[in-house]
């Protein structure tokens, strides 16, 4: 197996030439075949290379200037053509470090010692342009790492880059446009593709490089389960089909653990190789959001929430849509929030859960129908906490509404450490990890006293202990009496901590049932 | 993802034949001061965009185009006495009708001009815009295509900020006397004791030194000065805007060098349309249409005086040609939804 994938590490993805991509590149599974033509292949190039691991660190060390403690010590690792590598790792742990320092172009500045080689050559050998054609690499927001408008343009931008002639970018993007089914979304716009197709061409963009070695750092955290289904199988494919050795950092390995070859664990700097089956499954939510929410105790407060009675949300056949030309989002939807419960609105991508929370937020109004809300002290919680960013330290930022809230620097010293975060009070809401952020913006969004929070994907890209964080606080303010609606995808925090859930399909509530009996009659959308 | 596809005149041609149509049709209209010529231009223009946008949006933008007419066309005699043929006399001042009709005449041609750029921009969508640009500029072609991806972007986000902050506000009006109160514990934390507090304090009166975005302090000064609350939160809400397209576009350089960006000296450029013989003989057609409209055109408007008499008009064949020209889109947008029916 390590013989043949090595050949197609040499010639599979033909990155000098074009000609190889005409017969074996879109080929699937045959490795049997391919393996003497590629290892010929690689026999004509370098064999010496084509043996060479596809990406080794050796002793490698690395600090950032403003910080004495190094993040990577001494890192040694091999890995070979072919690989589907898994990068774990809590956040901060360096993962991302180590992946960018394969990539000169975009490494951060800071001491290194060590060796990093591709294929055998050192990474600082290697051209810029050599570097573009050899390393490709996925970045976690899919927004972000868009380039361009259209989807035609976007596939074109790095072969533009490279200064590769008109036919032959043709050629190459229609080939990786067919090996992802982009067929009919080609001549989208970019920004109106969903989170999954905008990833989903991050990577194809990347790989019409032809990269021999894909890195990808933290690529599904962005997007919903389903999303994260289809991604993960195309780079499946990309693996295996295409022979390219992919290195995927994580901070959740489960999903991924069937379609990788090896697994690596970066703790405090330094990387162990681990078994792949300690990835089994594990639903640590229901213990993540304490030894408290054991299930009686759940059905418990579920118990208290509908004896509390009365109705904090009332959605009345609503209809909804953005445009006069557009079609209804939401089309006579009906839904009731009990005062005090936690009600977890779940559902695919554009099912209408966030224009629900904006309904419900009253920054929007239904077109049909009627939104009766008991409670007017609410606060939202966007999608991405950077929207609600103004100020140049954590502790200044979750001032920034003391009047409207009417509460003083106790308060949110007492909010900051309830966060966890008393000693990032002076750090910059930017500088702060995906996690505390999402933590910081959930404080100041608390801190008004809202009576109905309403939260729009609060764990999104979070890691474990972040999710257990926001899992924590959000029991509190229930505890507390406030009434919670939350749109997630993060099924576990559901069944951790929702009283009840809803299902959202085409505009409509497909379902709301207690949050044990939704789970327990899903058969589809579960866990 | 399943957009209705209009498809509409020279759609499957190269980007340069609607160009040259496009251009030629411009020129002629500006230049050709003569009321047939005008009137079939502007009968032209119309057409078209009947087709393309439909007969009653079509219409309705005629709610503002005919008050232009009458307008431009009553304006025009108060500036130019001249003519012959005598109305009124308008506060001691002669009105002409030859000084009315050459504003008319001027209107439509005004009008007919604006018909054929919105035609432009529906037969020349903007990505074959930058498919005209990209061989020539392309770094401008490709910042064009990356301002077009913020745009939207922006006003999502935007909207988005500005949400969070109404909704959270709704806290306020019922937390009654809130807001003095609020104000006094902030004033309090900045003149008070604890590291951090005197530390946040001191930053916001030495400035901008540890900002990391001199558009951050917008939020704060406006504060400071007593703004109006709603300007205030809207210089807020563009700071938080800014401070967040900033820190992305960080992650999107680096998207940008990890594919190649600045690798080579020589960009090229991706087209996704194709010069085929076929384009060539459309525009080469185009061309000689164009080069015959334009002898017409000259023909007739030389000579052309509406001054101090309007030149007589007569039955001339070389109307036919303009008009042919004229009509072209409208014909070729008809017969290209035709062609499935």
């Amino acid at each position: 197996m390590s013989d043949c994938q090595a050949g197609m590490g040499g010639g599979g993805l033909g990155v000098d030439d074009g000609g190889p991509c005409a017969d074996d590149g879109l080929c699937t599974g045959g490795t049997g075949c391919r393996a003497d033509d590629g290892g010929a292949r690689a026999q004509a190039e370098a064999p010496a290379h084509a043996l060479a691991p596809a990406l080794s660190f050796q002793g490698l060390s690395f600090s950032y200037p403003d910080s004495p403690a190094p993040v990577l010590e001494d890192v040694c690792l091999s890995i070979e053509p072919g690989a589907f590598a898994l990068l774990v790792g809590d956040t901060g742990s360096g993962k991302s470090t180590l992946l960018s320092l394969v990539k000169p172009q975009i490494a951060p500045a800071g001491c290194r010692a060590g060796s990093v080689r591709v294929f055998g050559r050192p990474v600082g050998g290697l051209s810029d342009e050599e570097s573009a054609r050899t390393v490709g690499f996925v970045f976690q927001d899919p927004d972000n790492q868009i380039v361009c408008d259209s989807v035609w343009h976007e596939m074109a931008f790095g072969l533009e880059n490279l200064g590769v002639p008109q036919a032959e970018m043709r050629r190459r993007v229609a080939e990786a446009g067919y090996f992802f089914g982009m067929g009919d979304w080609f001549r989208c716009a970019t920004d109106a593709l969903s989170g999954g197709r905008k990833q989903l061409l991050a990577l194809a963009s990347t790989l019409v490089m032809q990269p021999r070695l894909l890195l990808l750092d933290e690529p599904t955290a962005q997007l919903d389960p389903i999303a994260t289904k289809n991604f993960l199988h195309a780079l499946f494919r990309v693996n295996r089909e295409l022979g390219c050795t992919v290195i995927v950092a994580t901070h959740a390995p489960e999903l991924m653990a069937d379609y990788a070859t090896c697994a690596f664990e970066l703790r405090s700097g330094r990387v162990h190789e681990v078994a792949l089956e300690e990835f089994g499954r594990r639903v640590s939510m229901r213990g993540a959001a304490g030894e408290a929410a054991a299930t009686t105790a759940h059905a418990g407060r579920m118990r208290a929430g509908a004896a509390n009675g009365g109705t904090a949300v009332e959605v009345r056949g609503a209809w909804f849509r953005y445009g006069r030309d557009e079609d209804w989002v939401l089309r006579g939807t009906e839904l009731s929030v009990r005062t005090g419960e936690l009600h977890a609105l779940v559902g695919g991508n554009g099912c209408g859960k966030s224009t629900l929370l904006a309904l419900m937020a009253g920054t929007k109004r239904v077109q049909k129908g009627a939104v009766c809300i008991d409670v007017r002290e609410r606060a939202l919680l966007p999608q991405n906490p950077k929207a609600l960013f103004a100020e140049e330290c954590a502790l200044d930022e979750l001032m920034e509404w003391s009047s409207v809230g009417a509460y003083g620097p106790q308060e949110v010293e007492a909010m900051l450490s309830r966060l966890g975060l008393a000693d990032r009070a002076a750090a910059h809401p930017y500088d702060l990890s995906g996690g505390q952020r999402q933590l910081l913006a959930l404080g100041k969004v608390l801190l008004v006293r809202p009576r109905l929070l309403l939260l729009d994907e609060p764990t999104k890209g979070l890691d474990r202990a972040a999710r257990r964080r926001v899992a924590e606080v959000l029991e509190e303010e229930r505890a507390r009496g406030a009434t919670i609606v939350m749109a997630t995808h993060d099924l576990e925090l559901v069944s951790g901590l929702a009283n009840s859930v809803s299902l959202l399909f085409d505009g409509e509530v497909a379902c709301t049932e207690p949050a044990d009996e939704f789970f327990r009659n899903n058969i589809f959308y579960r866990l | 993802m399943a957009q209705a596809v209009r498809h509409t005149a020279f759609d499957a041609m190269h980007p340069v034949v609607p160009a040259v149509f496009i251009t030629i049709t411009l020129a002629l209209t500006m230049f050709s001061m003569h009321p047939v010529l005008v009137a079939i231009s502007f009968a032209g223009g119309f057409a078209y965009a009947a087709c393309a946008r439909g007969i009653w949006a079509a219409l309705s933008s005629l709610r503002w185009q005919l008050p232009v007419v009458l307008v431009i066309t009553l304006v025009n005699p108060l500036f130019v006495h001249m003519g012959s043929t005598e109305l009124f006399v308008f506060f001691g001042r002669p009105v002409f009708m030859e000084s009315l009709l050459y504003g008319c005449a001027m209107a439509l041609l005004f009008l007919a001009s604006v018909q054929w750029f919105a035609a432009a921009s529906a037969m020349l969508s903007y990505d074959k815009v930058l498919g005209l640009l990209g061989n020539s500029i392309p770094v401008v072609a490709l910042m064009v295509s990356m301002t077009m991806r913020l745009v939207p972007r922006f006003l999502r986000r935007g909207r988005a900020i500005a949400s969070a902050q109404d909704v959270a506000r709704s806290c306020a009006v019922s937390a009654g006397g809130g807001v003095e109160n609020g104000a006094e514990a902030r004033s309090k934390e900045h003149g008070s004791q604890g590291p951090r507090a005197s530390r946040a304090s001191a930053e916001a009166v030495v400035g901008a030194s540890a900002r990391r975005l001199p558009l951050r302090s917008g939020g704060r000064a406006a504060r400071g000065r007593g703004l109006p609350a709603g300007v205030a939160s809207r210089l807020r809400q563009s700071s938080v805007l800014m401070g967040w397209a900033m820190e992305d576009s960080l992650e999107t350089a680096d998207a940008m060098r990890a594919r190649g960006w600045g690798a080579c000296k020589h960009r090229t450029t991706y087209m996704p349309y194709r010069f085929t013989p076929r384009d060539a003989a459309a525009a080469a057609m185009l061309l000689m249409g164009g080069l015959l409209c334009a002898w017409v055109s000259w023909t007739l408007t030389a000579p052309y005086a509406f001054y101090p008499r309007l030149s007589p008009i007569d039955m001339w064949w070389g109307y036919l040609p303009y008009a042919a020209w004229m009509f072209t889109p409208a014909v070729l947008h008809i017969y290209e939804m035709r062609r499935f029916a």
